[in-house]
């Protein structure tokens, strides 16, 4: 299936600048020059993130090492996620 | 490992977790994290666009490379499209990315990318417009679609 096939990854250097306001983030996405102010779980998914590309499962995994996710969490939440961070060029997946 | 420079720290630089099953469960500082479905994901982010995406100073900052940096080997046919290495009529990269102000020159104004020939230029244009969402450039070249 071609939509679990895809691998997602981050911009590497300083492409996103980030500060941590009163419990939001704002992010700085020097390449489009555009201001985000994000709240969880947009923050944890981009640590999540690297430069390499990963399959959903290994994000998941990756969140799953450091935060407590509720039962019944699985990959269509956080893909949904990925796949508004991508639209606004936050985030890269594989084609 | 250089990938960890730009890590936060939340994450261990090189130590994709284990078995997250002897992971103890009582462990201090853990919090839960909800990914949530359907509405709530779209409501996690706000982004401000207006003042910024038109502003004369975002256009001269954003780049769009061509091609996209992880199909940097490919070539660009007159079409626009990434076409292997030395298939006829195609461009190779530009090697450089070019500033929203210069793409904004050329698909307005009619003037050639700097460093390019009538058909290169052509070729990387159509790329440019072929550009999609999770291609490096897209937002950029979004940006420069957006109304005055």
């Amino acid at each position: 299936m071609v939509q679990s096939a895809r691998c997602w990854y981050r911009d590497g250097g300083d492409a996103l600048i980030r500060r941590e306001i009163d419990g939001l983030t704002l992010l700085y996405h020097r390449p489009s020059g555009i201001t985000h102010i994000a709240d969880s779980p947009v923050p944890e998914i981009l640590d999540a993130l690297t430069r390499d590309p990963q399959p959903l499962e290994a994000i998941i995994t990756r969140l799953a090492h450091v935060f407590d996710l509720p039962d019944g969490s699985d990959t269509r939440g956080l893909e949904q996620h990925l796949e508004g961070l991508v639209a606004l060029g936050l985030v890269r997946v594989t084609v | 490992m250089d990938d960890s420079a730009d890590q936060d720290g939340a994450f261990p630089d090189e130590s994709p977790p284990g078995d997250p099953l002897t992971e103890p469960q009582d462990a201090p500082r853990r919090r839960m994290l909800l990914l949530g479905l359907g509405a709530a994901a779209g409501s996690a982010i706000v982004s401000i666009r207006p003042a910024l995406a038109q502003s004369a100073a975002s256009v001269l900052h954003c780049q769009i490379p061509i091609p996209d940096p992880a199909r940097a080997d490919r070539h660009v046919a007159p079409d626009g499209s990434l076409v292997a290495p030395g298939t006829d009529g195609a461009f190779p990269g530009a090697g450089r990315a070019f500033t929203g102000e210069e793409v904004k020159a050329a698909l307005r104004q009619g003037r050639m990318l700097p460093g390019t020939g009538y058909e290169q230029n052509r070729a990387y244009l159509n790329y440019i417009r072929r550009l999609q969402s999770g291609t490096s450039g897209f937002t950029c070249y979004a940006s420069l679609q957006m109304p005055r």
